[in-house]
């Protein structure tokens, strides 16, 4: 990855996000595969990748990499499992590599009872079940360490809550959409879940899926809309949530992240929007410090405001896991806020966005002014913890 | 211990932990060839990738790394408020813990904490921690 717009998203797809859908995983995903190759002009002909933690199923015959040629109906050349930031940037390397050509990345889950479960995120083992740690207490411990080690406080977990609920109440397409607006004091006064967290410091939980679809240069030319260009990332994987006691380790990734920006050749003043996982409160805090945007120790002061929508470096402008959906495996969300920014196509309360007429009036708008670069991160834990740089031409 | 959830279910690797803390002792891997103490039950030597170890007695002693207190359980079985913590053990290793006996407004990061074996049923002793 040295900054060469060779590698495309060309197409995203969302399906509604809610609540009790009904619907099982499967058809969701399937549905958001269709839009996105729909979106970048394409069909399921053309696809020969796939990378998802869910692979489609619909036939009763198990989760195989097999079973995804077959529901595609044609040979697949590359079928691999993970999602969002990472799955773009693996996915970029394998288009390089002339492993596929277009590759899909449908991610996200049915929680509605009796259908399925996110059960990665329950799983049973023998060291962690029994401690009642799932799944806010895992992060809360991350939290509080750097509460501890930093001086990070409860008022600046709620002045991030607050922002990515504030992005969340102006976009129609957000399941916290149409609630009532949540300043930092209410979220600290608001039902305590497990210490420091209240409950608008954690996700959502609801069903959709969502799709990205990557290709290369060439075949973008031919392709719906225009290419956002993969520049470059870095990814870690340090440990395994959930199984092993929650850290700070991710912190330690700093240097690979920064040189991460270096070989893009990209510096971090010109980075426009930066999608944190926002899964938990302290997630943009932890991420702005170790990805380089300010120094360990500096997120709580510095990160809810420069996430504003008019921030340094704004994001969670969907209104991010805590107010936009977390529907199983929210990964893909990321990168495809920033497709949708780049492209003007963020629905909010402005009478025209359809059209792309935007306001810029913060009470109805959550627009970003011109965004040209920026970057969308993978989930912040010691399991999965990277980002991937996307530009607009 | 009064909550009620999926008994932890011992793999091959991981018996003698649990024989251990049924018979008073909280045991880690240690390895034969560095020395280094591990936690959790892993196949190689996480130091040296060393596939020589046993399983000893550790000091069942730590200090607070962090934790959190729970509201809202995962299921309703568990009974809160509780505490979750992360204890760093003498020997090296975090491990993912509760804290007992000991007023949720009390705990607090670097306290000392020693293990309380505490059995579960005829085959597991769990091992939170309390106020050493």
């Amino acid at each position: 990855m040295n900054g060469a717009r060779d590698i495309a998203i060309v197409g995203i797809g969302v399906t509604a996000q809610s609540r009790g859908s009904g619907r099982s995983a499967i058809s969701l995903l399937m549905e958001s595969i269709g839009l996105a190759l729909d979106d970048a002009g394409l069909s399921m002909r053309d696809v020969d990748g796939y990378i998802g933690f869910t692979f489609p199923a619909g036939n009763g015959q198990g989760m195989s990499d097999g079973n995804v040629a077959r529901q595609f109906g044609q040979p697949m050349t590359l079928v691999a499992e993970t999602s969002g930031a990472q799955a773009v940037l693996l996915a970029g390397a394998a288009i390089r590599a002339g492993l596929a050509e277009v590759v899909v990345i449908p991610a996200g889950g049915s929680q509605s009872p009796g259908i399925e479960m996110a059960t990665y995120t329950r799983p049973t083992y023998e060291f962690t079940e029994w401690t009642g740690s799932m799944t806010p207490a895992q992060f809360a411990l991350i939290a509080r360490r750097h509460m501890h080690e930093f001086g990070t406080t409860s008022e600046q977990l709620a002045a991030v809550a607050a922002a990515a609920h504030r992005h969340g109440r102006l976009n129609p397409e957000a399941v916290a959409f149409g609630r009532p607006p949540l300043d930092a004091d209410t979220i600290l006064a608001a039902r305590m879940i497990a210490d420091p967290f209240t409950q608008p410091m954690c996700s959502l939980v609801n069903d959709g899926a969502s799709c990205i679809v990557v290709t290369s240069a060439e075949r973008a030319r031919d392709c719906r809309n225009a290419p956002v260009w993969l520049l470059g990332g870095a990814f870690e994987t340090r440990s395994n949530s959930y199984f092993e006691a929650p850290s700070l380790g991710m912190m330690e990734s700093r240097p690979r992240m920064i040189d991460g920006f270096a070989r893009a050749g990209v510096v971090h003043d010109d980075v426009d929007i930066v999608m944190c996982y926002d899964h938990f409160a302290h997630g943009p805090i932890i991420q702005f410090e170790t990805l380089g945007f300010c120094a360990p120790g500096e997120g709580g002061d510095y990160v809810p405001m420069a996430m504003q929508v008019d921030g340094a470096h704004p994001g969670s402008l969907d209104g991010g896991n805590l107010a936009y959906s977390h529907n199983g495996v929210p990964y893909n969300f990321k990168p495809i806020e920033i497709v949708r920014q780049f492209r003007g196509d963020t629905p909010d309360l402005c009478p025209g966005w359809r059209e792309g007429i935007h306001t810029y009036d913060r009470n109805l708008c959550r627009k970003v002014r011109d965004p040209r670069l920026a970057i969308g991160c993978a989930p912040m834990t010691d399991g999965r913890h990277g980002f991937a740089i996307l530009a607009k031409d | 211990m009064d909550a009620h959830f999926l008994a932890p279910q011992p793999t091959p690797l991981s018996a003698p932990f649990w024989e251990g803390t049924r018979t008073g002792e909280l045991r880690l891997q240690q390895c034969d060839d560095c020395g280094g103490w591990r936690w959790t039950p892993q196949i190689l030597c996480t130091h040296c990738y060393s596939p020589h170890f046993g399983w000893e007695a550790a000091s069942g002693r730590g200090k607070i790394y962090s934790f959190t207190t729970v509201h809202r359980p995962p299921v309703p079985t568990f009974i809160a408020p509780y505490v979750v913590a992360v204890v760093e053990l003498d020997e090296g290793p975090l491990m993912l813990t509760r804290i007992v006996d000991v007023s949720p407004e009390t705990v607090a990061i670097d306290m000392r904490v020693k293990v309380k074996l505490t059995p579960l049923d005829e085959t597991i002793t769990l091992y939170p921690f309390t106020a050493d």
